[in-house]
């Protein structure tokens, strides 16, 4: 076991760290560990190291000033899947989907969402991170790992 | 290509009552669920070959459906957790 790798867990036992940021670092450190050892002049052979290095995770976490806590972890293919499924609901569901949402408040239109433009969508995602702090105290982290 | 969720383990703390801990092994109605996918993507070959006949521009339900299930199966490692200072829901996806 690699000596970060034991410092992490150490910090996990003492209770200086929460699981989620012990996984967090964890993933951070084979993600490190994945881009060094193929820092080669090419890529040659098998890629799953630097397939294991991208984020697989997408986490909400909103931390309200009253006590409410909510911590979503959602797979990164489920993100991919929901879009293309979006990209195929029937044109008559898709109106009312728009109308729905923009009664809410979001324009958004989803029939403009484009089965190839999915994955640079999804890789996008990879490098986000939203930071969020109110002036209340509230605090909403999005990101991936 | 994924498995699917083999586990839904749903813990719900009430501020007054038990505590609720469903812990559900989904991967025994995984044949249930193939089956059952089976004939819905059969009959919605049929409904896409009926409408190709009719001349609809929408006939793309085989595909939907298909992607619907893929959606289901990229559920696992999913993980909700709302704590609003009284009560507690944790549901976390295997």
């Amino acid at each position: 076991m690699s000596e970060d790798r034991s410092r992490i867990l150490n910090m996990l036992a003492e209770g200086k760290i929460t699981a989620e940021e012990a996984e967090r670092l964890l993933d951070a450190l084979d993600a490190r560990g994945a881009a060094n050892s193929s820092a080669g002049p090419a890529i040659k052979g098998d890629a799953t190291p630097l397939i294991a290095a991208l984020p697989k995770f997408l986490y909400v976490k909103v931390m309200a000033e009253n006590g409410d806590n909510v911590d979503v972890k959602i797979p990164i293919a489920l993100v991919r899947s929901g879009l293309k499924l979006t990209s195929l609901i029937p044109p008559q569901a898709m109106d009312q989907i728009n109308d729905s949402m923009s009664e809410h408040g979001m324009s958004v239109d989803f029939s403009n969402l484009k089965p190839e433009d999915i994955d640079d969508l999804v890789e996008a995602l990879r490098e986000m991170e939203v930071n969020v702090d109110s002036a209340n105290g509230d605090k909403v982290r999005v990101y991936t790992a | 290509m994924n498995l699917p969720p083999a586990i839904l383990d749903l813990k719900i703390a009430p501020p007054d009552g038990r505590p609720f801990h469903l812990w559900l092994p989904l991967f025994l109605l995984w044949p249930l669920a193939l089956a059952l996918g089976v004939f819905v993507l059969a009959l919605t070959i049929l409904t896409d070959f009926v409408l190709i006949v009719l001349g609809q521009r929408y006939h793309h339900y085989t595909i939907l459906v298909a992607r619907a299930l893929a959606a289901l199966l990229d559920l696992r490692g999913m993980v909700v957790r709302i704590n609003d200072g009284k009560t507690a829901v944790d549901m976390t996806v295997q």
